[in-house]
């Protein structure tokens, strides 16, 4: 392995992986460029300002922030996408540790089954879904978003969250289990702090699902206005007669960027959160 | 193992499992049932209203239920009723399917399968001797050839033809699989590729280019939003086309041409999904001992062997989970081809358009025409395929773990 690689085949790499970088960031850097240029247009007059930033104004920053509705929908996100998050934790890590450490009838089968659900066509439940939190008076209302979001990331952080206990040594528990200690202390008191890894990663991931979803928002929560996901309003946005791209193109900044900084900053823990648990089987 | 004794367990399992069990049986469970019981019956825009009086329907219909009676739609026009006969709505789904011709042209197709899956068997059962009669790659290369020698024999355009007629449901399903067979290999080769790269030891500015590459799978979080910007990308005002401008070249309205708007959201989806792959195998290949490749470059072999015989064999256990969970998320992909053509380019009224993939096509259904009957149905047969398909994937990965 210790041969000296040719310049040649060096030349190659840098260049393929220029190429393979300009692909994987060049439509989140076109939508930073065309955030900070006046008027509602994308396309520039010259060719280089699609490439390289040659105007730059804040003037669609501000009009999204202090003109539009556009901070509501901020804060819906951000209210849905962290209650989503919480519950999902309350509710998934006593079921993950259930399934990993107690032996009950169906345990086996009932894991199969959740795994199988999944593969229900979202889609087509969202009229029953829509039904049903109608009937109870949470349709157009941002809590009847979060249950349904809650359940739709249950299976795949209880899941994630079980692999990890599974890795977690038993002996512990048992040792406390001879000093007297019950499943529920074992579990907030022993499980719980040593899977702290997996539940910051299952966390990231269902405060993404709450945030980037679309479907399930644009249905539950259709209208008015300052009521939609942050989702929902700038695809409104986009989908108008003569689309305001200048605007949209800041509010999809504002909305990308601090995901973008949270994942690029965890991103050393994702290849290990995610083989962490479920596919070892 | 731990057993916690006494008469309480059952409780205390309960205690800990039931708010999953109760979000799970309202919002997975609930929505199949419902939609397995209204696949039997003729709702659609013209009998959108329960009639509670009778029996499942008040079971199943949540305006039904005493406490939110007061809820319930008043509509005008008849309520949905039971079907007659009861399975109508899924003979309207698959057509003619099972009718001579299209039955035969469906076994043609089949028939250009069995060479590989002849292939694949062989290729099993002399898994581990060194002294076979033919090489593996030569035996699979052999099949596919034969393969596409039936294909000529047989004149499957054709037979693909006939199958395409009898229904809008082949249409969609076979478009979809056509996507999943297309995304799935530019996935993993993408993702091989990069993560071959990234894994040289000694490329300038690794760090960086392993933080930028990663970049699309932070941004699929949005992804609703980032396919509107591919969207524009080929709009006919859009960058593509002011690019070509400059070289004096006349672009075209991209989106309008039904091969380019298919490749179009190939290629937004490849963008969005290859860091997955590139990520796991890169992880992958770096717990593959480099004494393996020390011993293989004694022996002599060059890059492409090393290649082919050392690291694909060993990525295997770590490749075949995540290509499964893919190609079932892929089969269902809709946020991405809704937001970049919405199912078109149209290919006239009441035919599913150019790139109207199988949950693109439901969603039109359903909220653009509302025929819930019918497309409780659609999502009944998808379910079960689905369902086939995670079980399978189940067991196949479970089979490589302990293989590994």
């Amino acid at each position: 392995m210790n041969r000296k690689t040719k310049p040649t085949v060096r030349i190659i790499q840098v260049i393929l992986a220029i190429l393979a970088t300009f692909f994987a960031v060049y439509p989140v850097w076109f939508v930073l460029l065309a955030s900070g240029r006046a008027g509602q247009r994308l396309l520039t007059l010259n060719l280089l300002g699609t490439f390289i930033p040659t105007e730059w104004s804040f003037e669609n920053y501000q009009v999204m922030l202090f003109q539009q509705p556009f901070l509501d929908w901020i804060r819906n996100s951000f209210f849905v996408a962290i209650m989503t998050t919480i519950s999902c934790l309350l509710i998934a890590t006593s079921a993950a540790f259930a399934f990993s450490r107690m032996r009950f009838y169906g345990r086996e089968s009932g894991l199969v089954l959740f795994l199988a659900i999944q593969s229900f066509p979202g889609v087509l439940s969202l009229v029953p879904i829509a039904q049903l939190l109608s009937a109870i008076g949470l349709y157009k209302n941002l809590w009847g978003l979060i249950m349904a979001y809650v359940a739709g990331t249950l299976i795949f952080t209880t899941m994630n969250l079980k692999g990890y206990f599974d890795t977690i040594p038993i002996d512990l528990e048992e040792a406390a289990m001879i000093d007297g200690c019950g499943p529920v202390q074992s579990f907030f008191l022993i499980a719980l702090p040593l899977a702290r890894p997996a539940i910051a990663i299952t966390a990231l991931f269902a405060f993404m699902a709450g945030w980037g979803e679309y479907v399930l928002a644009s249905v539950l929560i259709p209208a008015p206005d300052t009521a939609v996901t942050a989702m929902v309003g700038l695809y409104k946005m986009a989908n108008q007669l003569s689309v305001p791209w200048g605007y949209f193109a800041a509010g999809a900044v504002m909305i990308i960027i601090p995901i973008l900084i949270v994942f690029l900053y965890l991103q050393r823990y994702l290849e290990g959160g995610l083989t962490l648990g479920g596919v070892k089987g | 193992m731990v057993q916690w004794s006494g008469r309480r367990t059952y409780l205390t399992v309960l205690a800990f499992i039931g708010p999953t069990l109760l979000g799970i049986l309202i919002f997975n469970i609930y929505p199949i049932l419902f939609n397995t019981y209204i696949s039997f019956t003729n709702r659609n825009q013209f009998h959108p209203n329960p009639d509670c009086s009778v029996g499942l329907t008040g079971i199943f219909e949540p305006t039904c239920w005493s406490v939110f009676k007061k809820s319930a739609p008043q509509g005008l026009g008849t309520p949905f009723r039971l079907q007659n006969p009861i399975y109508a709505n899924y003979v309207d789904l698959l057509g003619d399917f099972f009718t001579a011709p299209v039955l035969l042209a469906a076994f043609k197709i089949f028939l250009c399968f069995v060479p590989l899956i002849i292939g694949v068997q062989i290729n099993r059962r002399y898994k581990n001797q060194f002294d076979r009669p033919i090489s593996s790659g030569m035996m699979i290369t052999i099949a596919i050839l034969i393969g596409f020698l039936l294909i000529y024999i047989l004149k499957i355009p054709e037979a693909l033809d006939t199958i395409m007629k009898s229904g809008d449901f082949f249409v969609v399903t076979f478009r979809t699989i056509v996507y999943v067979a297309a995304c799935i290999p530019l996935f993993f080769i993408v993702g091989l590729s990069l993560a071959l790269l990234l894994n040289v030891p000694d490329l300038p500015g690794r760090t960086f280019f392993r933080v930028a590459l990663i970049v699309p799978w932070a941004a699929s979080t949005v992804a609703i939003m980032m396919s509107l910007v591919w969207k524009f990308f080929f709009q006919e005002k859009g960058t593509i086309n002011q690019v070509l401008g400059t070289m004096g070249i006349k672009g075209q309205v991209w989106l309008n041409d039904p091969t380019i708007a298919f490749l179009v959201i190939v290629l937004a989806n490849v963008w969005y999904s290859y860091p997955f792959f590139m990520v796991t195998i890169l992880g992958a290949l770096q717990s593959i001992p480099s004494e393996i490749y020390e011993a293989a470059e004694v022996d002599g072999a060059n890059y492409l062997q090393k290649l082919s015989n050392i690291t694909l064999p060993l990525l295997r256990v770590a490749v075949i989970p995540v290509i499964v969970l893919s190609s079932i998320t892929t089969f269902q992909m809709f946020g991405t081809v809704w937001a970049i053509t919405g199912g078109g380019p149209s290919r006239g009224a009441g035919t599913p358009g150019a790139t109207e993939l199988v949950m693109v096509y439901a969603y039109k259904q359903v909220f653009q025409t509302a025929a819930y009957g019918r497309m409780g149905a659609f999502a009944l047969i998808m379910f079960v395929l689905l369902f086939a398909a995670t079980l399978y994937s189940l067991r196949l990965s479970r089979i490589t773990a302990r293989g590994a």
